[in-house]
């Protein structure tokens, strides 16, 4: 038995932030379970989580007392970070092997939030080379990957410039959609390339929520069914904002 | 449809999953094995079709391995299995047949005529049931090697036995 060199309050507290942080940034419903009782044990306490998708109850035990600490927090969807999965991964086992404190935990969960995200012009080329990427493996030619290029970058800027001015999440789906279909089928209507669908088909491509799906699929097999349908239902909803943008375009253009 | 025309897929295959790395913020250590990773699964996934076994089985062998690769380049490159497995895996999200599955319940809201209505019906069927059974075998296949082992964590489990000594 460890002895506690932290109050039952600052731990719950602590673990309510990372449990919270590891949602938000796309872990699964297990990594997040395993991973906070983990550093519990490591701190030395027991620990009683139920996980939903939007909030997080907690009750930490001391083993050998009567004292116990319940809270609840709510978790804020920010968009899929493994930079912060990867670094609490880091952190859990510091904590387990090197028997870190509360204030070190604190200082790294800091430092994680502060760290970088890749400039905004390297996401965009990287994003735009991976549609023109699905436009090649379901058959298009170089003009086809070009327009698929163009058509993903235009989408995701907008879909960026959509989550800044804090549109509802479906809206800023249907508007990147709508504007990367609006330029693969502007190709399409004036007849650019040979296959010009191909590039029509494609360039959404990048909206598809592939982390809420795999994770949907993973929490599901877990027994996290809640979780699961929560996340599926998640990810049905954008493929069908994706849908509703390429209906529109299709809709105005009549391609 | 030749070897060639497979390796080159695999190619784009490996690039489309370092598109979506690099939009999941992953650490910038881990970009080239994102990249190694998706060519594996995507070599895997065309190779497998080439032989005319279905998309969803192609699916659940190029995700099965994504998934046990991930396990061991997760103990190279210090970080979780899921920082290799998501982006990876993500090309082979059928997008394509969620997208026309979409456009399909769409259209039903809108036809008279019975002929072209049972049409759609049987396609937007088809493609909903390929879509969901893809998605589930590339779930399954990713947490395959995690349900064998039956650890909780990579550090325990039997594929890091022996560097767990060294370390």
């Amino acid at each position: 038995m460890k002895t506690l060199k932290e109050d039952a309050q600052s731990v719950g507290n602590i673990l309510l932030e990372i449990g919270a942080m590891l949602m938000s940034s796309g872990a699964s419903t297990n990594r997040t379970r395993v991973t906070l009782e983990r550093i519990a044990k490591g701190l030395g306490y027991g620990v009683e989580l139920l996980i939903t998708q939007r909030a997080l109850m907690l009750t930490i035990i001391e083993k050998d007392q009567q004292h116990f600490f319940s809270r609840l927090k709510r978790i804020s969807p920010h968009g899929v970070n493994f930079r912060i999965v990867s670094g609490i991964s880091h952190l859990s086992w510091n904590i387990m092997e090197e028997n870190w404190t509360v204030a070190q935990i604190t200082e790294e969960l800091q430092c994680l939030k502060s760290l970088p995200h890749y400039p905004r012009y390297v996401v965009l080329g990287f994003v735009g080379l991976a549609g023109a990427a699905f436009c090649h493996i379901f058959g298009g030619g170089t003009t086809e990957m070009a327009v698929a290029f163009a058509a993903t970058i235009a989408g995701l800027f907008v879909r960026q410039e959509a989550t800044k001015k804090k549109f509802n999440p479906y809206l800023c789906v249907f508007f990147a959609a709508f504007t990367a279909s609006l330029f693969a089928g502007l190709a399409e209507y004036y007849h650019v390339g040979l296959q010009p669908d191909k590039a029509f088909a494609t360039s959404v491509l990048f909206l598809v929520p592939g982390v809420p799906l795999i994770n949907s699929v993973s929490d599901l097999m877990d027994g996290n069914i809640q979780n699961g349908i929560v996340r599926a239902m998640y990810g049905l909803m954008i493929a069908f904002s994706i849908a509703m943008g390429l209906f529109a375009v299709k809709m105005i253009l009549n391609v | 449809m030749d070897i060639i025309d497979i390796f080159i897929k695999s190619i784009w295959a490996g690039i489309a999953a370092i598109g979506f790395a690099i939009l999941f913020n992953v650490p910038r250590r881990t970009i080239f094995t994102i990249w190694t990773l998706g060519f594996l699964g995507g070599l895997i996934k065309f190779s497998v079709m080439h032989f005319d076994l279905g998309i969803v089985f192609a699916s659940f062998l190029g995700a099965t391995a994504i998934g046990i690769a991930s396990i061991q380049t997760a103990h190279i490159k210090k970080s979780p299995p899921l920082v290799f497995s998501i982006p990876a895996v993500i090309p082979m999200v059928p997008g394509l047949f969620a997208y026309k599955m979409m456009l399909g319940l769409i259209a039903l809201t809108r036809m008279e005529n019975t002929d072209t209505y049972l049409q759609n019906l049987i396609e937007t069927v088809n493609n909903g049931a390929k879509m969901m059974f893809v998605l589930i075998s590339l779930g399954t296949g990713v947490a395959i090697p995690m349900l064998l082992s039956r650890k909780e964590s990579i550090k325990k489990s039997k594929f890091n036995k022996n560097k767990k000594l060294v370390v």
